[in-house]
C-alpha cells in the first residue's frame, strides 16, 4: 500500500511537473490571476459618465455639477454633437444626465417650484441604484447651499460603522473569493481528466494488471492532486497576503484545515467526473458544467443567500460557497469556531459523498 | 496562398458535421446547455439583497425606537431579531449568523421627540462585497421612512431630484443578467468545443492525415469552424427566444446588427479555441488553457457583473483584448437600449479587429505546423 | 520450479450482457511452452487473454492459471502473470526509469529487488540507454521491448503478450521473437496472440479461434496435417489462358481448398488419386509442383473457409 502510493505520487508529480507549460499553469498563472483579479475587481460603481444640461449662465447649476465631479464618483461625459439628453444615454456617451430647470436652478429653488431631473441608464440595475444614491447624497448635502438657501440638517440619521473591512477595500472582498475560485479551477481540471486519460491512452491496462484493490488505485490517483492543490492554495494565500496585505486574523491551522477539506472535496468531485466520462471530451464538459455554476454561486458574484427557494439547494451543494465563507471568516473575522465548524462539516459531508460515489462508480474493467 | 477552394472547405465541414451528428452529446450540449444555464441563473441571480438577518439591541425601548425597528422589518430587506447585548450582536456577526446590527442607546426616543440630533448605530459586515454595498444603499431610504413614521419633520429639498430610469423603468435586474449570461456561456462553449475537437485530432493523429492532403490551412480552419458557427448560432437563437418569451427581456434593436455582432463574436471565440488547441496539441492542457483564458476572465473581467469603469486604468485597457467584453456591450446595447450601428461603432470595430487577429493567429499557427 | 500445467482451461465462457466473447473453450498449456492464439479481429483472443491474466472473471467454466483459480477475483493470478497489452502501456511523458519504478510500485516490489530485476531485464532485452531517456523519444521496437520488460519486472511465471509486434518493423519483430524464445528458455510460459503467420509458425502450439470458439488446437505441423491430410500442389499458369481449367478444377471431386497466392494458385486434395485426376487437363504451359501447406493455408481453410 505504502509503496504503491509512493509510486503513484512520484509518477503523477513527474507527469504534472515535467511539462513547462503545465508548471506555468499550475504555479505562475494562479499568481497572475490573483494579482489581476485582486487589483481589478470591485463591485463599487465609479467613473460614472455624467452630462449636465442647463441654460447658459446658470451658475448654481454649474456649481452643483462640479460638486458631482469632485465627489469622485462621476466623470464628465464627452457629449460630442448630441444635445438631446436622452440621446446622450442611447448612444452610451453618458450613464447619467442631470437636467436643470430652464429658468435657472437658483430661481427655481427660490420659487420653490420645478425640479431637477436625473436620467439614468438602467441597463445595469445595480449601477442605476448606486448612481441615484450618490446623486441624492450630493444633492442633500449641497443643493440648498448652491441654490443660495439655508440648509437644514435632518433630525435623525445613522452612525454607520463597517467592521472587519472598515475602508471597504476591494481586495479584502475579492481576494478570499478569487482564491477559492483559482484552487477550485486547478484541482478540477487536473483530476477530471486524469483517469479518463489513462483509459484513453491505454496505460490504465498497466495499472489494472497489477494485483491492486480499487481503493489503492483511487488513492494513488488522487492523493498527488490533493498535495498539488494544497501547494496551490498555499501559494495563492501567500500572494493574497504579500500582494494585497489581506490579513489572516484567524489561526493558520484553520486555514490549513479549511484548504485541505476543500481540496479533498474538489479532487473527489473531479475524480467522480473522471469515472463517469467515457472520453476526455466528456470529462472536460463535465468539468465545465461543475465549474461554471460553482464560480457563479460562490458568493462573490451576487448575493446567493436570497436565491429563490427552489434553486437554493444548488448553493448548498456548492463546495466553493463554503470555502469562500470559510476564507472570509478566517481571514477577515478571525475564524469564529461556530462558523468554522458548520462550514467545515458541510465540506466534509460533500467530500465523503463525492468520494463514495466515485468509489462506487470506479471499475477496473477495460473498454 | 493561391486561391481558397470552397469545395475543399466544404468537405472538411461535411466530415465535421458527421462527427457532430454521430455524437449527440455535442449537439445536446450546444443547444441545451446554454438554455439550461440561462434559465437557471436567470432566476438565480438577483442583486437585491433581501431578508438580511439584523441583530437589534434596543436599550432605549421607547415607542420611537420600536418604530425604527419596525421600519427595518417592513422594508423587506431586513429580518430583525433582538439580542441581549452589543457584544452578542458582534459575536453574531463573527459567526456569520447576522449580516448587520442595529444598536440603539437610551435616550434615542427622547432626542427624536425633542428634535435634537438623534443617532442610531448601524454596524455592517465588511467582508462580503455582494451584500455590504447593497446594505449601505438601503439606509437613506430607511431613515426617510423612519422620519415619516416618527411623525416629525420631513426635510424637503429646495428643488426635488427626480430620477428617471431609462430602458428599464422597473429596475428588473434580469434584463441586465440574461443577455450577459448568454454572452459568457456562448463564448465559453465556443472555445471549449473547438479547443477540444482540434486537440483531439492532434492527439490521435488524424490531424496529420488532414495536413498531408493538399488542403490549405485556411480551408481546414474554415471547414472546421463553419459547422460550429451554425450550431452555436442555433444555441444563440434558443437562448434569445427564452430570454424574450420566458423572461420578458426586451429586444429593442435591429436583428441584423445583432446577428452580425454575434457572428463576429463566435468567430473570435472559435479562433481562440483553435489557437489553444494548436499550441497545446493535448486535450488536458487545452482544457486548462481554455478554462484559464476563458472562464475566469470572461466571468470577471467582461463587465458581466463587475463594472469595467470601476477598474484601475491599466485593467480598463487590459479588458480591451477580451472579446466578451465588447460583445457584452454590443448585446446589452442592442437588446436593452436599442442602440444602432453608429452608437456601437467602437465595440463593433474592436470586436471585428479582435476576431480578425485571432483568426489570423489560428491561421498562422496552423501554417507553421504544416511546414516543420 | 512448480509442477503441473501452466494453464488448465475447461469450458471457459465469458459473456458481456448478451454477447458471448469466449464460448466454451478448453485447453491446457504446459510450463515452458510458447502457446499462440490465432484468429481474426473480434475472435475473442484478447478477451481470453485478459481473463487468464485475472482482469476479467469467467462467466462459466473453470480456468486454473499456474494452479490458481478465480476465487479471489483474479488477485492472486495477477501476481504470477505478466501482461503486455496490445495498447502501448508505458507513459510517453515519463522516462524509462520512472516508468519501471512505477511498475515496481504497482507490484509493491522492494526497491533493491526491483533494481536488480531491472538490470537483469535490461540485459535480457539488450537495453543500454540511460534511465533518464524519455520513452516518447525511443524507436517503436525498443518501446515494445521495454513494455515487455515492464510486464516482466515482478518475475511472472506466465507471460501474456497481446499482439506484441503490431506496428513495428520486420527487423524489430525478429528481435522480439528471439526475445520470446529466450524467455521460455528461462522456464517461463509465454502465451501470445498474433496476426502474422510467420510468427505463429514459431509457436509450440497454436489455438485457432473463430467467433469466440476454439476451432483447432495443435502444433503448426499438426494443424497442417489436420487441415490438409492429402497432398497440396502449387499451380503456375505462367500467363496462359486458364479460366476454363480453373472452373473445372473448382468442381473436381476430392478438392479441399483452392485459393490464389499472388500469381500462383494453391490446390489441396483429399488424396493422391484425386490430385492426379484433377490435374489431368492441365494446360501444357502450366506447371504444378507438390508443396507443403503453410499456416496461412490452414488459416484460410479453417477460418475463412468456415465463413464461406
Amino acid at each position: 500500500m505504502k509503496r504503491t502510493l509512493k509510486a503513484f505520487i512520484r509518477k503523477e508529480f513527474a507527469q504534472a511537473l515535467r511539462d513547462p507549460r503545465m508548471k506555468l499553469i499550475l504555479f505562475v498563472m494562479p499568481m497572475i490571476q490573483m494579482a489581476v483579479f485582486g487589483l481589478a475587481l470591485s463591485s463599487e460603481i465609479r467613473n460614472i459618465k455624467l452630462a449636465a444640461v442647463y441654460s447658459p449662465g446658470d451658475v448654481a447649476a454649474a456649481g452643483l455639477t462640479r460638486r458631482f465631479i469632485s465627489s469622485g464618483w462621476f466623470v464628465p461625459a464627452d457629449p460630442g454633437r448630441a444635445r438631446d439628453p436622452s440621446g446622450l444615454i442611447v448612444s452610451g456617451k453618458a450613464d447619467a444626465v442631470l437636467v436643470f430647470p430652464v429658468e435657472g436652478f437658483a430661481r427655481a429653488a427660490a420659487r420653490g417650484r420645478g425640479m431637477v431631473q436625473l436620467l439614468v441608464d438602467a441597463t445595469s440595475v445595480t449601477r442605476a441604484r448606486s448612481v441615484e444614491a450618490y446623486a441624492r447624497n450630493i444633492f442633500a448635502a449641497h443643493a440648498a447651499a448652491d441654490a443660495g438657501l439655508e440648509a437644514s440638517s435632518p433630525p435623525f440619521g445613522f452612525d454607520v460603522r463597517i467592521i472587519y473591512n472598515p475602508e471597504m477595500e476591494s481586495p479584502m472582498f475579492m481576494v478570499p473569493g478569487v482564491m477559492g475560485m483559482i484552487v477550485c479551477l486547478v484541482t478540477i481540471i487536473l483530476t477530471s481528466m486524469s483517469l479518463t486519460r489513462e483509459r484513453e491512452t491505454g496505460t490504465f491496462e498497466t495499472i489494472v494488471s497489477a494485483p491492486l484493490e480499487n481503493h489503492e488505485i483511487l488513492l494513488g490517483k488522487t492523493i498527488p492532486y490533493v498535495v498539488l492543490g494544497l501547494a496551490n492554495a498555499a501559494l495563492v494565500i501567500a500572494a493574497g497576503f504579500l500582494l494585497f496585505g489581506v490579513p489572516v486574523k484567524g489561526q493558520l491551522w484553520q486555514l490549513f484545515v479549511a484548504s485541505l477539506a476543500f481540496v479533498i472535496t474538489t479532487v473527489a468531485i473531479g475524480t467522480l467526473i473522471s469515472t463517469i466520462s467515457k472520453n476526455q471530451q466528456q470529462a472536460m464538459m463535465g468539468g465545465f458544467i461543475f465549474l461554471f455554476p460553482a464560480v457563479l454561486m460562490s458568493g462573490i458574484m451576487y448575493p446567493v443567500e436570497n436565491m429563490p427557494v427552489l434553486l437554493k439547494p444548488a448553493v448548498y451543494l456548492n463546495p466553493l460557497y463554503y470555502f469562500t465563507s470559510l476564507l472570509r471568516n478566517i481571514m477577515l473575522k478571525g475564524g469564529d469556531p461556530a462558523a468554522f465548524i458548520s462550514n467545515l462539516s458541510a465540506l466534509f459531508l460533500m467530500a465523503v459523498s463525492a468520494a463514495s460515489l466515485a468509489y462506487a462508480r470506479f471499475r477496473q474493467t477495460l473498454d | 496562398m493561391n486561391g481558397f477552394d470552397i469545395h475543399r472547405s466544404a468537405a472538411v465541414a461535411r466530415k465535421e458535421v458527421m462527427h457532430i451528428m454521430r455524437d449527440p452529446f455535442t449537439l445536446v450540449l450546444v443547444m441545451g446547455l446554454p438554455v439550461l444555464l440561462v434559465v437557471f441563473f436567470g432566476f438565480a441571480i438577483d442583486f437585491d439583497v433581501k431578508n438580511l438577518k439584523l441583530a437589534v439591541y434596543d436599550r432605549d425601548n421607547s415607542r420611537v425606537s420600536r418604530q425604527l425597528v419596525s421600519v427595518f422589518d417592513s422594508s423587506g430587506y431586513f429580518i430583525p431579531s433582538a439580542v441581549s447585548s452589543p457584544s452578542r450582536a458582534i459575536t453574531g456577526l463573527d459567526s456569520d449568523k447576522f449580516s448587520a446590527a442595529l444598536l440603539i442607546e437610551p435616550g434615542f426616543g427622547r432626542d427624536v421627540g425633542r428634535g435634537a440630533l438623534a443617532r442610531a448605530q448601524f454596524v455592517a459586515d465588511g467582508t462580503d462585497n455582494s451584500k455590504a454595498m447593497a446594505v449601505l444603499g438601503y439606509l437613506p431610504g430607511i431613515s426617510e421612512a423612519a422620519l415619516r413614521k416618527f411623525g416629525g419633520v420631513t426635510r424637503s429639498d429646495p428643488v426635488p431630484l427626480k430620477a428617471r430610469y431609462m430602458y428599464n423603468a422597473e429596475l428588473n435586474s434580469r434584463w441586465f443578467v440574461i443577455p450577459g449570461l448568454a454572452v459568457i456561456i456562448i463564448g465559453l462553449l465556443s472555445i471549449l468545443m473547438t479547443a477540444l475537437t482540434v486537440a483531439r485530432e492532434w492527439e490521435n493523429g488524424s490531424m496529420e492525415l488532414l495536413l498531408s492532403t493538399p488542403l490549405k490551412p485556411a480551408e481546414i480552419i474554415a471547414g472546421k469552424i463553419a459547422p460550429y458557427v451554425v450550431l452555436i448560432l442555433g444555441g444563440v437563437l434558443f437562448v434569445n427566444l427564452v430570454a424574450r418569451f420566458g423572461f420578458g427581456v426586451p429586444f429593442r434593436g435591429g436583428i441584423p446588427l445583432f446577428l452580425g455582432g454575434t457572428l463576429l463574436f463566435i468567430v473570435s471565440a472559435l479562433s481562440q479555441g483553435i489557437v489553444i488547441s494548436v499550441v497545446t496539441r493535448q486535450q488536458q492542457l487545452a482544457m486548462q488553457l481554455s478554462m484559464i483564458s476563458g472562464l475566469l476572465p470572461s466571468l470577471l473581467l467582461s463587465g458581466f457583473i463587475f463594472p469595467i469603469e470601476s477598474m484601475p486604468v491599466f485593467f480598463r485597457y487590459f479588458t480591451m483584448i477580451l472579446s466578451p467584453r465588447w460583445f457584452m456591450e454590443i448585446a446589452r446595447g442592442i437588446t436593452i437600449r436599442g442602440a444602432g450601428a453608429a452608437d456601437l461603432a467602437v465595440p463593433l470595430l474592436a470586436l471585428a479587429a479582435l476576431s480578425a487577429a485571432l483568426l489570423a493567429a489560428a491561421f498562422k499557427k496552423f501554417k507553421r505546423d504544416l511546414e516543420p | 520450479m512448480k509442477t503441473g500445467p501452466a494453464l488448465e482451461v475447461k469450458g471457459l465462457s465469458i459473456k458481456f450482457g448478451d454477447f458471448t466473447a469466449v464460448d466454451d473453450v478448453s485447453f491446457s498449456v504446459a510450463r515452458g511452452e510458447i502457446f499462440g492464439f490465432l484468429g481474426a479481429n473480434g475472435a475473442g483472443k484478447t478477451t481470453a487473454i485478459r481473463t487468464l491474466c485475472g482482469l476479467l472473471v469467467p462467466s462459466s467454466g473453470s480456468a486454473l492459471v499456474g494452479g490458481l483459480d478465480f476465487s479471489d477475483g483474479g488477485k492472486s493470478i495477477k501476481k504470477i502473470v505478466g501482461y503486455m497489452s496490445q495498447k502501448f502501456t508505458l507513459y510517453n511523458d515519463l522516462t524509462v526509469g520512472e516508468n519501471l519504478d512505477f511498475a515496481a510500485g504497482l507490484r509493491k516490489m522492494e526497491p533493491r529487488y526491483a533494481a536488480k530485476r531491472r538490470r537483469e531485464l535490461f540485459e535480457l532485452i539488450g537495453f543500454d540507454r540511460p534511465l533518464s531517456t524519455m520513452v516518447a523519444s525511443l524507436p517503436g521496437g525498443v518501446k515494445q521491448e521495454l513494455a515487455l520488460a515492464s510486464a516482466m519486472l515482478h518475475d511472472p511465471e506466465i507471460v501474456f503478450l497481446d499482439e506484441p509486434t503490431s506496428g513495428v518493423s520486420p527487423g524489430s519483430r525478429a528481435r522480439f521473437w528471439a526475445l520470446i524464445h529466450k524467455i521460455t528458455g528461462l522456464g517461463k510460459t509465454v502465451i501470445v496472440t498474433t496476426h502474422y503467420m510467420d510468427e505463429a509458425e514459431q509457436c509450440g502450439r497454436i489455438a485457432l479461434m473463430r467467433a469466440g470458439r476454439l476451432i483447432a488446437l495443435g502444433s503448426p505441423e499438426e494443424l497442417k496435417r489436420g487441415a490438409f491430410p492429402g497432398p497440396m500442389t502449387e499451380l503456375d499458369f505462367k500467363g496462359a489462358e486458364a479460366g476454363e481449367f480453373i472452373s473445372a478444377l473448382k468442381k473436381a471431386p476430392g478438392l479441399l481448398e483452392f485459393s490464389p497466392h499472388g500469381m500462383r494458385w494453391h490446390a489441396a486434395f483429399r488424396d493422391q488419386a484425386a490430385l492426379s485426376a484433377a490435374l489431368a487437363g492441365l494446360p501444357v504451359s502450366a506447371s504444378a509442383g507438390l508443396i507443403k501447406p503453410s499456416l496461412e493455408d490452414v488459416f484460410i481453410r479453417l477460418i475463412e473457409g468456415a465463413e464461406r
